[in-house]
């Protein structure tokens, strides 16, 4: 392989200050460690929070919303907007829920972005267990279903879900239901409704997320068993809970689905707006602190350069004058302050690669959470070799025209 | 030798211009043909050096017109002059001025491998010719700044070398050395004047040195007076 004469004495200059070399790779090591460190943190715990919020919010949910009557309808058929009707400003209470269900489901199948649909009976009832009274929801699902699209299994703390399946008016309750009411796997528990008698229902198992307000609001039963509760028959479903191949489309095929049925498709975007903002949050404290760093790190650079600069004047000299160009020049020093970055950037794959796993197995412990989420996403580690090696071309820049417009005349006649 | 002009000035002027305004280069004209070794000699101040620096294309603030291998050199880019240096011209200066942090022979390949026209391997070779030309060849690979004053300035002079330049240009190359290490230098630009053909200019206090050259051009205030 051939060496350009360049490159050759860009080399020789770096070796020839390994100290100063190295001192100016690791200030660009610790800003690409910290960078991939930072990135991987931050994408862990977005796609931790991210996941978590799937835990018990689907891609796109459609339910009936309550309206208020509006006219579109009639002046649409009379073609005539003159024609005012007279409404109940309060809302409509749409006692039906969805109708049709089944129907609908059968529709939204077709889409082919649709992964999983399951119809679900949502009621607000009283928890009462002695005399102490709860107020919370439950939810009516296929409990497989569910756990499909929700991974149930990981938020079971005992008890058997599928004994939804198998238990006559068996109930699923959150871990602050059964602290509150002291219940335990196989006791009792009266749920009243709104609308339908009191039942005894058997808890078959508790299960806790990372949201303290759901696990003590929330329980699930049968879909059955709820349509009995409320006193409504099979076909009265309240929401259809739709998960997506790719969840990044889900608010493009609620719309499409909104569209297609006439129901309200909340999308898990609009459902979770804190979240988002809490991302964009997350995002702008890491890449500032990250930008500092790198800053940090191409300052030395730019320094350590200037210095070489300084030290080396006679020799750039002397290289123009045996007929080095500025082009030359710009080019030896370009380099060095390159391979200042290759080589900081290698090493700080490797070193943020480590903290990062080392981080990865730190214990938390907090609700499901057992360990830090660290995210290892190869496109982090490009990024950070990209950025460093521009900061350190940045850097390099100065110092390297400097040298490069340096007048040998000047120099050797003193 | 041949009648082929080497370098020629026409009516070079140069003014300093710290702290006042101060003609250094008075309309300088003159020729040097091809193998002649000449030098340029008189009194510190008289502006032989600033010349020199102007001949060697790395001053470009004159007015006139500069000549090399009967090329015009005045207002070429530079980057443009930067190649001329490389291909055509020879420095060597009063002090070694090796790149420390290389070995000898890198220091001489250096110019060689910037023109590129031949293979590492070939440029190695050609630099340890030269190296041996001068005597210097055990030397080759200690680092620059190991060496003592007499045998960095031959280094310096075999990197001079290594491009076959048509001219060679010293500021004072003989200025920091003994008899014995001058006459040395002396003896190595004769020769390659009269069996090479190559074009020696140098500046020089040196009266011995001068006068053995085959040309002297005397400057006083700025202006060449004889030769």
């Amino acid at each position: 392989m051939k060496i350009s004469v360049n490159t050759e004495i860009a080399l020789t200059y770096l070796s020839a200050r390994k100290k100063q070399t190295i001192i100016a790779a690791m200030g660009v090591m610790f800003g690409i460690s910290m960078f991939i460190f930072m990135q991987s943190l931050m994408k862990g715990t977005n796609d931790y929070f991210e996941k978590q919020s799937f835990n018990t919010t689907p891609h796109i949910r459609l339910y009936s919303e309550n309206k208020v009557a509006d006219n579109h309808i009639m002046v649409t058929f009379l073609k005539d907007p003159s024609y005012k009707l007279l409404t109940n400003p309060k809302q409509l209470i749409q006692t039906q829920g969805i109708i049709n269900p089944y129907g609908v489901i059968h529709e939204i199948v077709k889409n082919p972005q649709v992964y999983a649909v399951t119809p679900q009976v949502t009621a607000n009832v009283i928890y009462t267990s002695g005399s102490v009274q709860l107020t919370g929801n439950i939810a009516g699902v296929s409990i497989i279903e569910e756990d499909r699209m929700f991974d149930m299994q990981s938020n079971m703390l005992n008890g058997d879900f599928h004994d939804l399946d198998r238990v006559n008016n068996g109930i699923l309750i959150g871990k602050g239901i059964a602290d509150k009411l002291s219940l335990h796997t196989g006791d009792n528990i009266t749920v009243t409704s709104g609308t339908g008698s009191p039942t005894i229902m058997k808890v078959i198992g508790i299960y806790a997320t990372t949201v303290k307000q759901i696990d003590e609001t929330k329980s699930y039963a049968n879909i059955i068993q709820v349509q009995n509760l409320l006193g409504k028959d099979r076909s009265y479903v309240t929401d259809i809970k739709i998960n997506l191949r790719d969840y990044n489309n889900a608010p493009q095929v609620a719309r499409e689905i909104e569209t297609l049925t006439g129901y309200k498709a909340e999308d898990w975007v609009q459902a979770n707006e804190q979240l988002k903002a809490a991302f964009k949050i997350r995002a702008v404290i890491l890449n500032s602190v990250i930008g500092v760093i790198l800053l940090v790190a191409g300052f030395g650079i730019y320094n350590i350069l200037n210095m070489t600069i300084y030290e080396k004047i006679k020799e750039i000299a002397i290289l123009k004058a045996i007929g080095f160009s500025g082009r030359s020049v710009i080019s030896i020093f370009l380099q060095q302050a390159v391979y200042i970055g290759l080589m900081g950037g290698f090493v700080g794959i490797v070193i943020g690669f480590s903290i990062t796993y080392m981080v990865s197995r730190i214990y938390i412990g907090a609700g499901t959470l057992k360990y830090l989420p660290m995210s290892f996403y190869v496109p982090h580690y490009i990024e950070a070799v990209c950025f460093g090696v521009l900061t350190t071309l940045a850097a390099g820049y100065f110092p390297a025209k400097k040298a490069s417009r340096v007048d040998p005349v000047k120099i050797i006649r003193g | 030798m041949d009648n082929i002009l080497a370098l020629k000035a026409s009516g070079i002027n140069k003014d300093f211009h710290d702290p006042v305004t101060f003609p250094v280069l008075k309309n300088i004209s003159f020729e040097v043909k091809k193998g002649e070794f000449i030098s340029i000699v008189g009194k510190s101040g008289c502006g032989k050096s600033t010349l020199l620096y102007i001949l060697s294309t790395m001053d470009t603030d004159y007015q006139g017109e500069l000549f090399i291998n009967e090329k015009k050199a005045t207002g070429l880019s530079l980057n443009e002059l930067a190649a001329i240096r490389n291909a055509s011209i020879g420095f060597v200066f009063q002090f070694h001025y090796l790149l420390p942090d290389f070995t000898c022979l890198k220091n001489v390949m250096i110019p060689a491998l910037r023109l590129g026209k031949l293979s590492y391997k070939e440029v190695e070779d050609k630099a340890y010719e030269k190296l041996k030309m001068l005597g210097v060849e055990d030397q080759a690979l200690k680092r620059a700044d190991k060496l003592s004053g007499g045998q960095q300035q031959r280094i310096a002079i075999a990197r001079a070398l290594i491009n076959d330049p048509a001219i060679i240009m010293g500021d004072e190359p003989t200025g920091n050395l003994d008899s014995k290490n001058s006459k040395i230098v002396f003896d190595m630009f004769q020769e390659l004047a009269h069996n090479f053909g190559q074009t020696i200019i140098t500046v020089t206090h040196d009266e011995d040195f001068a006068h053995k050259s085959d040309r002297i051009i005397e400057m006083s205030d700025g202006a060449i007076i004889k030769g």
